[in-house]
């Protein structure tokens, strides 16, 4: 088998070690450039699945603003951002809105929900646009 | 209208100084925002990763200004929103205008300046070719999407890899648009290895390092753009142009300090940091004016942002309180070699110091950072000139010094 070469940019500290690695059959063979166990268990996380917190924004009715920020209250595998963004696609919220109100309960079968990142409130006078 | 404290800005170094200065004993603070809202550029930078250094939390920028603003909400801070400040004068008389009371005036006893930075437009780089719509600062373009809900384009090129480009590159991407590449003169990031990490890699955009964008091409919108690799001087080679199709083009290329009422009042700014001069205290040259946050210098961290305002609100406290004394001047902190930013610049024998400085090029081997004529030699892995180091200087190791603080960068 060939052996197949991957490099990674570990974000676990500001330090950011650049980490070389070397695979056979999936396995790792050898491993350079990490300066300590995080970076390790950085590689093997990155190449089993990947994690992410995912922010976006949903639409908003009687806010002031039309957006609502919104994140995963968890991080999910990479490879389902875009499936959460397409699930998110019908989705608006009417004001009044809390901080960390779950806007939908285990998205995408991810087990992570996707709560308020800021509280709005009902803007009450009628607004000329 | 009169108050102890007065906080101009409240993004998250505005918000902090007046918490503190409320904690630290003035009576009256009063909070004057220009926006309808408080909190700053945090509103508009949805994404994750502030206040990880202060809180070992990683919240979203509007998750860091609500917790601020309940806290502020607890007090009697005095908060006037859709108030903007047009003037400030030396002795610390400061106009405001607002649409209940129209133009007014304000005597505090010290002033707190939070007015954060704005983004460096196509102007300040000079960019040749037509003015065609589609090109934005990454900052504006942020704010249409987060907040009024918009695309700025399909197709996108980013000039700069500052770090509010690449959060934008993820952003656009994941709302469907195509970012064709990040280009970027210097020949190292301008932003945060997570940044390229995590918003870059993980969608496969291309960064391009020692590239820049050396024509603009469209007529009413823009069609596309020529990009050209640059030499050590950063001038374009012939020969190596490349046209690129794209509808939107947006500049990351860098933050400058807000700083039309620092010059009205006659305070004196950093030719480095292009912000007001202050002491460790953060006082500006002008006595009771305090200054904090972004608008002192562009920092990258929240956290960094925060601690600034702490300590500018707790001294202009110190100051409206009559608890402000000065025993001796102070002196030059002068950053020597390897030093391409320092702050603050002067130190006053008042507080610690705490020193944030940016290395002059990328270093990625064991340094030192020399704090002369101190003998203390911090031991650093790198230094880049894209993550500010901090370093503290305890007050009493200082009480000696009688010229001025030399801070130099020695690769070992
Ligand atoms: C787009 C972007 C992305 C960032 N991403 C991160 C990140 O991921 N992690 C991180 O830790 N940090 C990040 N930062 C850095 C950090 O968030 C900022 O440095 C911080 O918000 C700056 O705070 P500030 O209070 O100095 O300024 P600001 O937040 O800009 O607040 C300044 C306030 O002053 C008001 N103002 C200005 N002039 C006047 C006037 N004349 N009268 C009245 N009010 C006035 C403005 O309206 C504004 O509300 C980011 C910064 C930006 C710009």
């Amino acid at each position: 088998m060939d052996v197949e070469k991957k490099h990674f940019t570990c974000v676990t500290c500001p330090i950011g070690c650049e980490i070389d690695v070397e695979l056979k059959d999936g396995e790792v063979v050898s491993m350079e450039g990490t300066k300590c166990k995080k970076g390790q268990e950085f590689v093997s996380q990155e190449l089993g699945e990947p994690m992410r917190i995912l922010t976006t924004t949903i639409p908003i009715k009687g806010a002031k603003w039309a957006m609502l920020p919104v994140r995963t209250d968890r991080p999910i595998p990479k490879r389902l951002l875009f499936r959460v963004i397409e699930e998110l696609t019908d989705i608006e919220r009417r004001a009044p809105v809390k901080m960390s109100d779950v806007i939908v309960r285990d998205i995408a079968g991810t087990g992570a929900d996707i709560v308020a990142t800021r509280s709005m409130n009902r803007e009450k006078k009628g607004k000329f646009v | 209208m009169k108050a102890d404290v007065t906080v101009i800005g409240s993004g998250p170094a505005g918000l902090t100084a007046a918490l503190s200065a409320h904690e630290s004993g003035a009576k009256e603070v009063l909070l004057l925002e220009r926006e309808e809202e408080l909190g700053g550029i945090l509103k508009q930078c949805i994404h994750n990763g502030f206040g990880l250094e202060q809180f070992k939390e990683d919240y979203t920028g509007p998750e860091y200004a609500e917790r601020l603003i309940k806290e502020i909400e607890k007090t009697n801070v005095r908060r006037l929103l859709n108030t903007m400040v047009i003037d400030l004068t030396p002795d610390r008389a400061i106009t405001a205008v607002n649409p209940e009371k129209g133009i007014f005036q304000i005597e505090s006893k010290s002033v707190v300046l939070a007015m954060g930075c704005r983004e460096r437009a196509r102007g300040s780089i000079g960019i040749p070719g037509t003015r065609p719509a589609g090109i934005y600062t990454a900052g504006v373009a942020q704010r249409f999407v987060n907040i009024d809900g918009y695309l700025p384009g399909k197709e996108i090129v980013i000039l700069g890899s500052g770090d509010i480009g690449m959060i934008m590159a993820r952003r656009l991407t994941l709302e469907g648009a195509q970012v064709k590449g990040v280009y970027e003169i210097m020949n190292y990031p301008g932003g945060l290895k997570r940044n390229i990490v995590q918003c870059l890699n993980d969608f496969d955009i291309p960064l391009h390092l020692s590239h820049t964008v050396t024509e603009i091409r469209g007529k009413e919108r823009l069609e596309g753009v020529v990009v050209s690799r640059v030499d050590e001087k950063m001038q374009p080679i012939g020969g190596s142009e490349k046209f690129i199709a794209c509808d939107t083009l947006l500049l990351s290329v860098g933050l400058i300090p807000e700083n039309e009422l620092s010059k009205g009042a006659g305070i004196e700014l950093s030719p480095i940091t292009k912000g007001p001069a202050t002491t460790e205290t953060m006082e500006t040259a002008v006595a009771g004016v305090f200054s904090c946050g972004n608008v002192s210098t562009v920092f990258d961290l929240v956290d960094y942002v925060a601690q600034t305002g702490m300590t500018a609100g707790r001294n202009a406290a110190r100051y409206a309180t009559g608890d402000w004394k000065k025993e001796r001047p102070s002196v030059e902190v002068i950053p020597g070699e390897n030093v391409r930013v320092l702050f603050p610049q002067r130190y006053s024998f008042q507080d610690d110091l705490i020193l944030f400085i940016r290395s002059a090029k990328p270093i990625e081997s064991p340094l030192s950072i020399d704090i002369s004529p101190l003998e203390m030699h911090i031991k650093k892995l790198y230094a880049r000139p894209n993550e500010m180091i901090r370093v503290k200087v305890p007050r009493d190791k200082l009480k000696d010094i009688t010229e001025s603080i030399e801070v130099n960068i020695t690769e070992r």
